[in-house]
């Protein structure tokens, strides 16, 4: 690439900083002496792609390798977009700005579904071929993990391998295969056939689907040798795993600009709508030694002044008082503020809060998730509403006087009565609040209500489960706020329409590759982002293919309806989540994996906290 | 404590970098470079650093001032130079720490080099341009109105050097009285003088206070 040509137009664009690379923690090889060259790509813009922790993690496992050179790349924004397209600059890496369509793995991380027309953009602007049965042996081999991979089959046609589970072991035995072919000279096809036997690899091309007179699965069956079912991958044991010892810091302020440290992988609770909760499993904890070593490491070499303990529900990391205690010895002699996200209000105990009381305080958070105690019991949100309002009651003693709540709408069972709840709940907290005499002097209260719409999840209890439809969201909404009397309580949600994609996308198949590929050349792309979302061009992509989308996310499925996810084993049984809806309809729910083993089948990985011992 | 003066250049990739961005990203390599730096002592305790003159998004520069807090008065003023270098990117170069001997207050001018990427075509026209008796430009003010302003008698001094490519001096004014950002010169000499656009590239090379001497 021209740089001074592009250093110029870079000054033509907003946050230039996005693009020109160069940030301390980058890696910079010499790109005649290493074998394979990965451009791990995130589909969004540099801010989110750049706050993410399995980034880090796999960008610093790979170039540990000497014959790894793996660079980052981020999808453009749309200014950005349109200069390189003018200019005919391809999708390009930011360490050595080289073409990424002459790499050797093109790799992408699938966090969110609304990100699927980014990735086939950025294969657009890369000059890639869209389509895996479209490359030859001069293209990149497209790969692509990350909880998506659960349910990749909208994104089948265009990826050549998807990773399930967690990546660490997996991609490296997928590169050292992709080098012995090179070295014996086997093609492609061969190749693709030899990675499918890797446990947790999924090859979509090596599967043909047939499907029933109504529209849905017949069945899948794999062509030549590749197995009937897929097993994810999971890192037994995480003390002994790869954490990198420092990240690339960004110079432009990113979304979560600190350091990270993940205190153990998996959730105990088991909320029914939650799919981190359940492909995630088993929960495999750190020691706190670990922890605290990696955690002072990754400060040290960053420079980082704010260090945040990452995990699904951080108050239910066993060893988090020592952890604390031990972090506090450094943290603050180096100026070091800690943050704890995911904080559980049910086990809090006093220690924690007077360990916490020397930590910079953010907003007080609570998700209750649905208004009423029926409702939590049907989603297995184990806490109650005296629980919230002691908490809120502490607080408040503490001087807090905002809070804020999120709640999801649509959920299985629900009815006018739970989403009055919601406003109710709010009006709770307020007048506790104002039942206190010693409330913060002078000052008023404030509830912020968040609500977003429930999408039902692949590998969930609620896989099963329709999502509401558009214009119920809306009546739900409405009703909502009739509900609300107060001035000191706030509402906002997210917008249904993009709800409604998600849930399309999250159940969909791999006939939704065809709409995808329509939307885009509409000229759909950061599906996120409320300033590029377009519903009317995606509606016409959808009618262009003859697909009705309200078939993937408002249909009731049958029990034994075969789901386009059925042949992943992601450790917790089909059996295990029909128990669970089953449960969840009868408003019972299910104590966590540490008071009681729901035999949700994920004993069978050998680990973690199904072996704990108490 | 003491305040200590750090002098360095700003080139490649970093000249992507806002102001905004520097500050943070100083902070940071000052912890990892592991300097005595002093901490304010509000409630949210941040290293103490002020940049004598912010440089706008897409400029190099040769002459980057930046005063620091040293909590260890024996602190020797080569180690802060050389952890420094060793902990920035290869795009920052740090040449001189010292004493600060004027000032940040005092900075009232900046030379500037313009290399145009122009195989010596602008030449004529940008000759003819800096003659000019007044040269009118709208400019934002900070009320988010737009005001006219004759530009041309805020040129200090001004040349034109020309091999290949043309390249334009000029001195203007810095500092928080009176500046003069060399784009906006530029804008009204594409806008109305010149025939065509081409791109150029800017640096601040040498800051002055008053008296025009270097800042030190």
């Amino acid at each position: 690439m021209d740089n001074k040509k592009f250093e110029e137009l870079l000054l033509t664009v907003q946050k230039p900083g996005r693009y020109s690379g160069g940030e301390i923690g980058s890696v910079i090889k010499d790109k005649n002496k290493v074998d394979i060259r990965f451009a791990f790509c995130f589909p969004d813009t540099y801010e989110i792609g750049m706050s993410h922790l399995g980034m880090k993690i796999l960008y610093s496992l790979f170039n540990e390798r000497e014959d790894i050179w793996c660079e980052r790349v981020f999808a453009p924004w749309t200014d950005f977009e349109k200069v390189m397209r003018d200019n005919d600059i391809p999708l390009f890496a930011l360490e050595s700005r080289d073409n990424v369509r002459d790499f050797d793995f093109v790799g992408f991380t699938l966090q969110y579904e609304l990100s699927y027309s980014n990735v086939l953009n950025m294969l657009d602007l890369a000059g890639i071929p869209l389509k895996s049965c479209d490359r030859d042996e001069n293209s990149p081999i497209i790969v692509a993990g990350g909880p998506c991979a659960c349910n990749a089959e909208p994104l089948a046609d265009f990826i050549d391998i998807f990773f399930l589970g967690e990546g660490e072991e997996v991609d490296l035995e997928v590169i050292d295969l992709y080098k012995e072919c090179r070295e014996k000279g086997i093609g492609r096809q061969e190749f693709l056939r030899l990675a499918a036997k890797i446990e947790g690899v999924y090859v979509p091309s090596l599967y043909t689907v047939k499907y029933n007179p109504d529209g849905t699965i017949s069945e899948y069956v794999p062509i030549y040798d590749a197995p009937k079912t897929i097993e994810k991958r999971i890192i037994k044991d995480l003390n002994k795993s790869y954490y990198p010892k420092q990240f690339v810091v960004p110079y432009i302020e990113i979304v979560h600009d600190r350091a990270v440290q993940e205190l153990y992988r998996g959730c105990i609770r088991g909320c029914r709508f939650c799919q981190a909760g359940f492909i995630y499993r088993p929960v495999r904890e750190k020691n706190f030694e670990v922890n605290n070593a990696q955690a002072k490491a990754i400060c040290d070499n960053t420079g980082y002044d704010e260090l945040s303990l990452s995990s699904l529900s951080t108050s239910d990391y066993r060893e988090l008082e020592p952890l604390l205690n031990d972090m506090l010895s450094w943290s603050e002699k180096d100026k070091v503020s800690l943050a704890l996200p995911s904080l559980r209000i049910d086990n809090f105990s006093e220690e924690l809060l007077e360990k916490i009381s020397h930590i910079r305080k953010s907003g007080l958070t609570f998700a209750p998730e649905a208004g009423t105690q029926r409702l939590r019991d049907v989603i297995n949100k184990n806490i109650t509403e005296e629980e919230i309002i002691n908490t809120c009651r502490t607080a408040f003693k503490g001087g807090y006087t905002s809070v804020k709540l999120y709640f999801m709408m649509g959920l299985p069972t629900e009815t006018d009565e739970d989403i009055k709840g919601i406003a109710e709940l709010g009006q709770r907290i307020v007048n506790e609040y104002y039942s206190m005499p010693e409330r913060p002097k002078g000052k008023s209260v404030s509830v912020s209500i968040s609500v977003s719409t429930f999408v039902p999840k692949p590998f969930t209890p609620f896989q099963f489960e329709p999502q509401i439809t558009k214009e119920e969201i809306l009546r739900k909404q409405a009703y909502l706020r009739s509900c609300l009397t107060t001035k000191k309580i706030s509402l906002s949600w997210h917008d249904s329409s993009v709800s409604f994609l998600e849930g399309v996308f999250a159940r969909g198949d791999r006939r939704l590759g065809r709409v995808i590929e329509a939307a885009v050349e509409k000229g759909c792309r950061f599906d996120g982002w409320d300033e590029c979302f377009d519903l009317q061009k995606w509606l016409d992509a959808f009618s262009e293919c003859g697909i009705e989308p309200a078939f993937y996310a408002n249909r009731q499925r049958a029990f034994d309806e075969v789901n386009p996810w059925d042949m992943f084993d992601y450790g917790v049984t089909k059996k295990f989540l029909i128990c669970q809806n089953d449960l969840a309809h009868k408003g019972i729910t299910t104590p966590n994996c540490r008071e009681k083993c729901a035999g949700c089948g994920a004993n069978k990985y050998g680990e973690g906290v199904c072996f704990e011992k108490c | 404590m003491r305040n200590v003066r750090v002098f360095y250049k700003k080139s490649g990739r970093m000249k992507f970098i806002s102001h905004l961005d520097m500050n943070r990203f100083m902070s940071r390599i000052i912890k990892r470079a592991k300097l005595p730096i002093w901490h304010t002592e509000g409630f949210h305790p941040h290293p103490y650093i002020t940049f004598a003159l912010p440089l706008s998004l897409g400029f190099e520069s040769e002459y980057e001032v930046m005063d620091i807090r040293l909590v260890d008065d024996d602190f020797p003023l080569e180690d802060v130079l050389s952890k420094l270098n060793e902990t920035f990117p290869e795009y920052i170069k740090v040449f001189s720490v010292a004493e600060p001997v004027m000032k940040v207050g005092s900075i009232a001018f900046a030379d500037f080099e313009i290399s145009f990427n122009d195989n010596g075509v602008l030449k004529d026209g940008l000759e003819k341009f800096l003659v000019l008796d007044s040269i009118i430009c709208s400019k934002k003010t900070k009320k988010g109105g737009i005001k006219e302003i004759d530009i041309a008698p805020m040129i200090k001094a001004k040349s034109i050097k020309c091999d290949e490519n043309t390249t334009l001096l000029l001195t203007l004014p810095a500092g928080s009285t009176d500046n003069l950002n060399p784009e906006l010169l530029l804008n009204a000499f594409f806008e109305n003088y010149a025939e065509q656009y081409l791109p150029y590239s800017i640096c601040r090379t040498m800051i002055y206070n008053t008296d025009m001497k270097e800042f030190k």
